[in-house]
């Protein structure tokens, strides 16, 4: 008993002194932000960004939370304030980002898609063209990322909504990204990897 | 027993110097974390720079957290709102801090210098208009001064469609596009149909309207000036095609990895709707006009580069009603306008941002009157490099230098010796300007503009000053002074150049108050008006005696108020003007109140969305009342008035499908009988009365139908920005 005890106890340690502070920090960030302490998450993600300014995926998961926790906000000057940080964030991590890369392209296209919810009159004609054409350049990119697929049909479903046409037509598109989600092998266990909820709740709530 | 404590305290001593070991390894960083008056700031992230040791505070403002790190340390505060704070300093004196966070002015918070300025863009507070408001609003027909006429401190000069601007001429407001002049704005028409600006609405993403007191960065206006900034990138590749009554219209955007290029093209002709519907002139030759534009981007390293160019041609001939010619007068004209724009905006260091470009113009216009010709030649040239350095976020230093160049001929010829006239004009300018952002509530901003011609071998020293302060949340009180100097017109120049530069000072006040998506603004104006030119002869002419001594005011309110919460899926806005001007300038023999400057003016625009029809209805009323007008039957100058002047205007846009678009409109569609004025006959009639007839529009009303097509690739994209 006391031989396991000793062994597991070494076994821990050895994994955790084999994990770089990067992994341990960024282990960290991602297990705040899945209990939902969405803040301290993003905190720690832009500490991890200044502290290693060759990295993307920390600004990138900092810009992310901002921009998903701006959807739904009505005061202008929050919705503003945070997606300016985020875009900041944003740039971060595309210039750092070794090459052109699907998931920023999808964050950037939730990005535009956040300011064209909060007031449609005004950002609408503006930056719908533009999210239309990161999902389209992100497809061409990625074919197989379930981000990219999931993005791009929930986009459809709202343009359909709003312009009255099939919204059940991409449901489709939605199923794929479901089973695409139980393929994608991410780069590391640090990349993007979410969304298979998200993709489920959608698909319950406009397929069905 | 004894024993055995020993053991226990030996142990306790173990384990307190392993402790005391490990620890002294930890240093604890500690602090409180509040505003400048002393409220604790919950949830700001402090940190050391550069490493993963840091925290967030709690709801006191107090943070502590442990760090392995020696020596000296840059520790970090950042929190959404405020400005950054950095102090460097050794792990060990980093505790106990009492840190105070500065509220970052470059926030939507932070008071913004108003006065005089009407906003048309996305992120500013005070943008009274949004970009989409240019091309949907019913009495504009997709032409930005349309649009910019409903807004309050212009007056409605229906004959004549440019912007007349708080008892200012159409002369008095220049056009600048990315900071570079446009020396002729607008296309040219008869004298009883307005004109249009020469540019498409959706080449801009951002226009600012100043209807006075502005930046030092702008000179040879006196009344106004209007910005537009072109679109950085467009959004996509697109083709689209337009197909309407009065003509049609092709253009593509094609994008590259880091530049882009759009063209556009379109024909007018007026021919198939004259006609369909009746028009007061009697044309020979329709209305037509062909244009072409094209923009090419290149992001740079460093910058942005772009290049625009327009060409266009216009030409009509037609046969106008006159009292002193029973045939009418006979007028034609031919006008070819070329210009182009090359602006580099780019970063030289972190803090440092230089502005440079240059603009030409070359126009050609030959008109005939009767049986004489008239042919003007206009070359022009903008250069300009302006410098801005951030200090801080709190101060800005702007200043740069730039030349005007024109060249304009005319040659008069008929049954008499050609005549020819024109001026060469060499204008050197330079200014400064400073922006001092006190707090969130206070902000100044000081400029000086110098400018010398060469002409007029004078130079004139105009000085700036705007001053804004934050009343309340939501309510703001700026005010403003400015000197401004502008040039006699072509018009005079060509026949005298021994003259001076014309002046005016602005005194303005400006209350703002905006909230959920309402906007309320009131200002209050003073202008008076120096060194305006007169001269002694009916028109101004190679005989007259031109001189500087005509003078004038202006005064008068403005007042906005939009509200696009109140209704569901209904924006709308209403203006209202107050003027009161008197000039002494031509050759008015006293005082008087000139036929462009009616006293009260009033717009309200309304755009509803139809969700199940998927189509905006929009409509705009507008109203001016009467303008002055001199009867020679009766004693004194300008000294009656025209009635006023009503129109109202409905249009619908129909989305098909977001890429199919059918547009309609009618302007004044109640069909209001508008008189501009009156002409009166150079000689009594028999019983010793002078005859008249009134200056009435070209058409009563007008109707548009057109379609709009675009092919993209997404199939999203869609021309609404186009109308």
């Amino acid at each position: 008993m006391k031989a396991i005890i000793y062994i597991t106890t070494v076994l821990i340690s050895l994994t955790s002194f084999a994990q770089s502070p990067y992994e341990k920090g960024m282990t960290k960030a991602l297990g705040l932000w899945s209990e939902g302490n969405s803040t301290e998450a993003v905190q720690l993600f832009e500490r991890i960004s200044s502290a290693e300014p060759e990295e993307w995926l920390p600004s990138f998961y900092a810009a992310q939370i901002l921009t998903y926790s701006s959807f739904g906000e009505k005061d202008k000057e929050k919705v503003t304030t945070t997606l300016n940080k985020a875009l900041e964030l944003m740039n971060t991590a595309k210039t750092n980002s070794p090459e052109k890369n699907a998931e920023l392209m999808v964050l950037e296209a939730q990005y535009y898609t956040s300011w064209i919810s909060f007031d449609g009159m005004t950002y609408g004609m503006k930056y719908a063209g533009k999210v239309g054409e990161l999902y389209q350049n992100a497809l061409a990119l990625a074919p197989d990322n379930p981000r990219v697929v999931l993005g791009k049909a929930e986009w459809d479903m709202g343009s359909a909504e709003y312009f009255g046409g099939d919204v059940k037509s991409y449901c489709k598109d939605v199923e794929r990204a479901i089973k695409l989600f139980s393929t994608f092998q991410p780069e590391s266990v640090l990349h993007p990897s979410g969304g298979l909820e998200h993709a489920q709740e959608v698909l319950a709530r406009s397929c069905n | 027993m004894i024993y055995n404590n020993s053991k226990v305290s030996l142990s306790i001593f173990f384990i307190s110097l392993f402790s005391i070991l490990s620890l002294s390894a930890q240093t604890v960083i500690s602090g409180k974390v509040s505003e400048k008056n002393g409220t604790p700031i919950e949830g700001a992230n402090v940190y050391l720079d550069g490493t993963y040791d840091g925290t967030a505070t709690d709801a006191q403002g107090n943070f502590s957290f442990e760090t392995e790190e020696k020596g000296p340390q840059l520790i970090k505060v950042t929190f959404l709102s405020f400005e950054p704070y950095t102090f460097f300093g050794d792990v060990k004196i980093l505790n106990n801090l009492k840190i105070k966070l500065r509220e970052d002015v470059n926030s939507l918070e932070t008071v913004v210098l108003s006065a005089g300025t009407l906003e048309a863009s996305d992120n500013s507070k005070v943008s009274v208009l949004k970009p989409l408001d240019v091309v949907t609003t019913a009495s504009a027909l997709g032409d930005f001064v349309g649009a910019l006429q409903t807004l309050p401190g212009t007056t409605t000069v229906a004959e004549d469609g440019r912007l007349f601007v708080r008892g200012g001429d159409a002369s008095e407001t220049q056009i600048f596009i990315d900071g570079i002049r446009v020396f002729t704005p607008y296309t040219p028409t008869t004298n009883n149909a307005p004109t249009r600006g020469r540019y498409s609405p959706f080449l801009f993403d951002g226009i600012t309207f100043s209807t006075g007191g502005y930046s030092a960065e702008f000179g040879q206006a006196l009344s106004s000036v209007l910005l537009l900034n072109s679109i950085d990138e467009p959004a996509q590749e697109a083709t689209n095609i337009q197909i309407m009554s009065v003509g049609g219209g092709f253009g593509h955007t094609e994008k590259w990895d880091k530049s882009s290029l759009s063209i556009n093209t379109s024909y007018i002709n007026l021919a198939p709707y004259l006609a369909l519907f009746n028009s007061r002139n009697d044309f020979q030759k329709p209305f037509q006009t062909f244009s072409g534009e094209a923009v090419y981007r290149q992001k740079l390293k460093n910058g942005l580069l772009k290049v625009y160019g327009a060409f266009d041609t216009s030409n009509f001939s037609l046969t106008q009603e006159d009292i002193n010619n029973p045939d009418g007068t006979q007028f034609s004209l031919n006008n070819k306008n070329f210009y182009g724009n090359t602006s580099y905006s780019g970063v030289l260091t972190n803090d440092l941002k230089i502005d440079v470009g240059a603009s030409y113009t070359l126009a050609t216009t030959e008109i005939g009157i009767n049986n004489i010709t008239v042919d003007d030649t206009e070359n022009s040239a903008h250069f300009k490099i302006k410098l801005k350095n951030r200090f801080s976020n709190r101060f800005k230093l702007t200043g740069g230098v730039e030349q005007f160049i024109t060249d304009f001929e005319e040659q008069v010829s008929g049954d008499f010796n050609p005549q020819e006239y024109g001026y060469k004009n060499n204008l050197t300018a330079a200014f400064a300007e400073t922006d001092i952002i006190f707090s969130r509530n206070f902000a100044i901003k000081t400029g000086l503009r110098v400018e010398y011609s060469a002409m007029f071998n004078d130079i004139t020293i105009a000085p700036r000053l705007s001053l804004a302060y934050k009343t309340g949340k939501n309510s703001q009180l700026s005010i403003a002074y400015g000197n401004f100097n502008q040039q006699p017109n072509a018009e005079i120049l060509k026949f005298e150049q021994n003259l001076r530069a014309r002046n005016t000072s602005h005194y303005i006040a400006n209350y703002q108050y905006t909230a959920n998506n309402r906007i309320f603004r009131a200002e209050l104006y003073r202008k008076d008006y120096t060194n305006l030119v007169t001269y002694d002869t009916t028109t101004a002419s190679s005989e007259s005696n031109f001189t500087n001594n005509g003078d004038g005011y202006a005064q008068g309110l403005d007042v906005f108020f939009r509200d696009d919460e109140s209704i569901k899926n209904l924006d709308y806005w209403v203006s209202y003007s107050y003027l009161d001007s008197e000039r002494k300038f031509q050759n008015y023999p006293i005082e008087a109140t000139p036929s462009f400057a009616s006293k009260h003016n009033a717009s309200v625009v309304t755009k509803y969305w139809v969700e199940k029809w998927q189509s905006q209805i929009g409509a705009s009323y507008t109203y001016g009342s009467g303008r002055s007008y001199t009867n020679p039957n009766e004693p004194g100058f300008l000294q009656e008035q025209t009635r006023a002047f009503n129109s109202l205007s409905l249009n619908c846009a129909y989305l098909i499908t977001p890429q199919k678009i059918v547009y309609a409109s009618v302007n004044n569609v109640l069909g209001f009988n508008n008189i501009n004025g009156y002409q009166y006959a150079n000689t009594p009639n028999a019983s010793g009365q002078f005859n008249r007839q009134a200056l009435l529009p070209a058409t009563d009303q007008f109707f548009f139908v057109g379609f709009f097509w675009t092919i993209s690739d997404d199939g999203k994209e869609n021309q609404l920005d186009n109308l």
